[in-house]
């Protein structure tokens, strides 16, 4: 694809985004305080009634960040409102046009994912700079200029990830009606056991073992470790080329998925 | 009587509806299910780590998820879809038909479309609260059961009500996605036990926005017997709340402009 045209794509979908403001502030300032308040209350009280400094690896203050961190980073992964985009057109027709523009579809659709994330990137970044000056210091991390450095690459390789991993239940709407319930699937089984609820070193040993060799880390806690320090450079180079694996993997699942799937279209809903 | 008869046929519409997407139907049951195993394994995850939350322990607090995951399948098979539908029914003009009807557009537009699909999904949630309830090594006398029972069907009633007051602003806003999705947020308040948050915390979320007595505080009355403070304030504070919500409904429809407003 062209890149003037692949930036051009990015830049509509940001402006689209912005044209409902009030949406888009009211969405992220309440739901950034609900997560504030109910990770502060919820590990708090777990630290208070269990009588323990460290819980898995994280005092207090650590698994504080953690929480506020893995909120703003994981806004960004997930990028946007584009989860059901596909499974609609394809749902209603609207797919064919797609069809016949001169260029990928995948590619026109990544294009207005990544548009869609840069609003996100704006407002995570200025929440973390007005949640930074009130977070105590950690003994477990160690926010610097390296782990967000580190953490960029992270997030826009689990961002590709969380892409391609939201397709396929999307394209199954060319041989269903409606879908939407298998992305909530996913988006539901991604926030537990990908680090969007809590760190995984929370789970019990033999999970975790299982829960590591699978792709969701990378999408919310692999970011996340990595912006808190906790990631050492082998580690993270490892990790990212791990999940740019995965996204290879997912890769060659989609091309024969696409292919049937868009044999079996017939354009009916337009 | 007239309401009654109107919902069958609701009833009736419904189900015959949901089996055209038969596929889809089996979808939304195994998400529901996904739901309630994730809702859960959070809990066994934290409990892993402590051993008392909130005052309560993994038997209480599973009795509590339990709880809280019955008034989410109420709310999923009884209201969900139609408060789906409300703000585009509002963007569209669509809602002008249901005004001209001879009965409540509340009651219509509220219940009109049942969940076959998450019916099932009830009697699963139905389920896992009995099992919670067996598992609970103490006794539990029955008036605390019913007590409890009933709270939860209030707590059904309430977060409809609470939905429908991040709903109506749609008449003014246009565009309501931003609010659906911060109710949907706000609603985590509700998932956690109650004597986890401090106390002006909780005072908020039991007077001003209380999504601690869909769940949390009917668990408590069922733990630790129906005082006549808790059932009072739950009551009353659900009263008052629907009865707000129908005024404020009411009050935006004198400012419904009809098509594309």
């Amino acid at each position: 694809m062209n890149p003037a045209l692949f930036l051009h794509l990015m830049s509509i979908e940001s402006r689209r985004l912005l044209s409902y403001r009030v949406d888009f502030w009211i969405t992220m300032i309440l739901t950034l305080i609900v997560q504030l308040v109910v990770i502060w209350a919820l590990w708090t009280a777990i630290f208070a009634e269990s009588g323990k400094d460290i819980v898995a690896g994280w005092d207090l203050q650590g698994i504080l960040a953690y929480g506020v961190f893995v909120f703003l980073t994981g806004r960004v992964v997930r990028g946007g409102d584009l989860q059901m985009a596909v499974a609609t057109e394809i749902y209603d027709g609207s797919l064919s046009r797609f069809l016949v523009y001169p260029c990928n579809y995948c590619f026109t659709k990544y294009a207005q994912q990544l548009g869609n994330i840069f609003p996100d990137i704006f407002q995570s970044v200025l929440m973390a700079l007005l949640i930074i000056p009130f977070m105590e210091s950690s003994t477990t991390v160690d926010l610097n200029l390296t782990g967000i450095l580190m953490c960029l690459p992270s997030i826009f390789c689990a961002h590709l990830l969380f892409f391609m991993m939201g397709l396929l239940p999307q394209m199954v709407a060319f041989w269903a009606d409606n879908v939407w319930s298998l992305s909530v699937m996913m988006r539901m089984v991604t926030m537990l056991i990908g680090g969007a609820t809590f760190p995984l070193s929370l789970f019990p040993d033999s999970m975790q073992s299982v829960l590591y060799m699978l792709p969701f880390r990378y999408l919310f806690e692999f970011p996340t470790l990595v912006l808190l320090g906790k990631v050492g450079i082998e580690e993270w180079i490892t990790g990212i080329v791990s999940c740019l694996i995965w996204c290879g993997f997912f890769l060659l699942l989609l091309i024969p998925v696409w292919r049937r799937g868009t044999l079996r279209y017939t354009g009916v809903g337009i | 009587m007239r309401y009654l008869r109107l919902y069958r046929q609701f009833l009736s519409f419904s189900f015959s509806r949901s089996l055209e997407y038969r596929l889809d139907f089996w979808f939304r049951i195994i998400m529901d299910c996904i739901f309630y195993v994730v809702e859960i394994a959070f809990f066994m995850v934290i409990y892993q780590h402590t051993e008392i939350l909130g005052e309560w322990n993994f038997d209480q607090t599973l009795v509590f998820v339990c709880g809280f995951l019955l008034v989410d399948a109420i709310h999923m098979t009884v209201f969900s879809n139609n408060l789906w539908w409300l703000p585009i029914y509002v963007n569209k003009g669509d809602l002008d038909y249901y005004l001209v009807r001879p009965v409540s557009s509340l009651f219509f537009l509220s219940l009109r479309d049942f969940a076959a699909n998450s019916f099932l999904n009830l009697v699963i949630a139905s389920g896992l609260l009995g099992w919670a309830l067996m598992r609970y090594p103490e006794p539990i006398p029955t008036t605390n059961l019913l007590w409890y029972l009933f709270l939860l069907l209030n707590g059904a009633l309430l977060h409809y009500t609470l939905q429908m007051f991040f709903l109506i602003p749609v008449i003014w806003l246009h565009s309501n996605r931003g609010l659906t999705n911060a109710f949907f947020s706000t609603t985590k308040l509700g998932e956690r036990p109650d004597k986890i948050y401090p106390k002006w915390t909780r005072r908020i979320l039991l007077f001003v926005f209380p999504l601690l007595l869909m769940a949390a505080i009917p668990a408590r009355v069922l733990f630790e017997g129906p005082s006549l403070e808790l059932v009072a304030l739950t009551l009353g504070i659900s009263a008052v709340f629907f009865l707000l919500m129908v005024s404020f409904w009411n009050f935006a429809l004198r400012h419904y402009s009809s098509a594309s407003s």
